[in-house]
């Protein structure tokens, strides 16, 4: 197939579909409905790692998690979850709640929403363990 | 010796037809409120990637195809283009396609370029075109080698591969169950291949079949879909985001970190390269034998049952 036919097509195709995808209210961010569900998603990742204290942010959105191991965050990866330690982790607040740099390449930045002072709660509870 | 032989370059011909199959199974979806779940940001990683495969192959695709046709040159061999040649040949490249497929589990430079198509929580038909940028750092064309030796001509064998993606293309679904029993029995569909996308302890590196399942049966790989284990799809470790180029690279960067690290003997850091995913010089990450054998160790019932080791004492 020639690229001129080629080439539009597939940027045609790529961005028609996302267009789609979102006004068909698709691009929903996961929730954590409560404790036990963020709960479920750190071992999800981390199955031998068992949480002994979560902390659940007020719109359900981010999980602090506290094992024997460490501390971690469990937030959402569009509809699903993903999860990582804080080690080495660099804690900034944000007009929106907290950035959380990491020194992972495959997931270098996490973006909390969380209202000012639970964001300074977090951010003292990182401090602690940091 | 056949040097003007040509074939279609099927795979983007077929572009047309998989943006055709992602919208019907969308709608499918979005009406009948089952069979797999789309989520944007996830669609358009794998949509972006899908178009970085065939940008790569376009940029990169010389480099098999001048090895291919140095071979070709090489042998004495010429099997011409016939029909029952082709068919032939589909069949051989689908044995090479196997354990292609089965190196890229196993061996984790070889991973590193197959690691993206598993990247996606999601298993949905843009799930299929979430493919590697990175295959021709593989080296793995070396493995249709001797197709070529063979006498098969290599526009021939491009080919063949081309159908054998075309088809791997539909099996990416949860809209279909199971397909009739004969063909589940011999052909790769929707339900063996969910259980390869499986980060589930029971269903890690099995079912590498392209189109014919009879390899996983003949080499002892094969693990059927279980009722009473749902497949969770992805990573053991998830990724952490959806940008492209990080799904693309992630675990070429991963390889040069670890081998890099100081204090290493060569050895080790060559085994960071070729020794299956998961490996580690101080055993403080997981293969995916020793997830199993956890598994077990903490399920007692499950040993023994499809995918999953007998139980021993011996910790690997």
């Amino acid at each position: 197939m020639p690229l001129s036919i080629l080439l539009p097509m597939v940027v045609v195709g790529i961005a028609g579909i996302a267009v789609l995808l979102h006004l068909l209210g698709l691009s929903r961010r996961a929730t954590l409905a409560d404790a036990a569900k963020a709960r479920a998603a750190w071992l999800r990742e981390f199955p031998t790692d068992a949480p002994i204290h979560v902390t659940l942010c007020d719109n359900r959105s981010a999980a602090l998690i506290a094992t024997e191991t460490g501390r971690g965050v469990v937030w959402p990866m569009g509809a699903d979850t993903t999860a990582r330690y804080l080690t080495g982790a660099r804690v900034t607040k944000t007009s929106s709640g907290l950035r959380l740099d990491l020194p992972d390449y495959t997931a270098p930045r996490i973006h909390i929403a969380l209202d000012p002072d639970e964001a300074t709660a977090w951010q003292d509870a990182l401090k602690e363990t940091a | 010796m056949t040097d003007t032989i040509t074939f279609p370059d099927v795979v983007n011909w077929a572009v047309p037809l998989f943006i055709a199959a992602i919208l019907a199974e969308l709608l499918w979806i979005v009406i009948k409120g089952r069979g797999g779940r789309y989520e944007t940001r996830d669609a358009l990683t794998s949509l972006i990637m899908g178009a970085g495969n065939v940008a790569s192959g376009i940029l990169l695709g010389f480099v098999a195809y001048g090895f291919f046709m140095l071979l070709w040159e090489i042998t004495p061999l010429d099997l011409g283009p016939s029909i029952g040649i082709i068919a032939l040949c589909f069949v051989l490249d689908d044995l090479r396609y196997y354990w292609v497929h089965r190196f890229g589990h196993r061996i984790r430079w070889v991973w590193a370029s197959h690691v993206n198509h598993h990247s996606s929580q999601h298993y949905n038909l843009t799930t299929a075109l979430r493919q590697t940028w990175t295959g021709t750092f593989t080296f793995m064309m070396v493995v249709r080698a001797p197709l070529i030796l063979l006498g098969f001509h290599p526009a021939m064998v491009l080919f063949v591969g081309g159908l054998n993606l075309i088809y791997q293309f539909w099996i990416h679904t949860e809209a279909i169950g199971k397909m009739p029993r004969w063909f589940e029995a011999v052909m790769n569909t929707p339900s063996h291949h969910r259980v390869h996308h499986g980060r589930n302890p029971r269903y890690l590196d099995c079912n590498y079949a392209g189109v014919f399942i009879i390899w996983d049966k003949l080499f002892g790989t094969f693990v059927p879909e279980l009722e009473e284990e749902k497949v969770d799809y992805g990573l053991v470790h998830n990724l952490g985001t959806f940008n492209p180029i990080r799904v693309a690279f992630h675990e070429w960067v991963g390889i040069f970190r670890d081998a890099t690290q100081p204090g290493l003997t060569w050895r080790e850091r060559l085994n960071y390269c070729i020794m299956p995913p998961g490996w580690s010089h101080d055993g403080s990450r997981e293969t995916s034998t020793a997830i199993k054998s956890r598994h077990v160790r903490r399920n007692p019932g499950l040993a023994g049952t499809p995918g999953l080791p007998p139980l021993t004492n011996r910790r690997s």
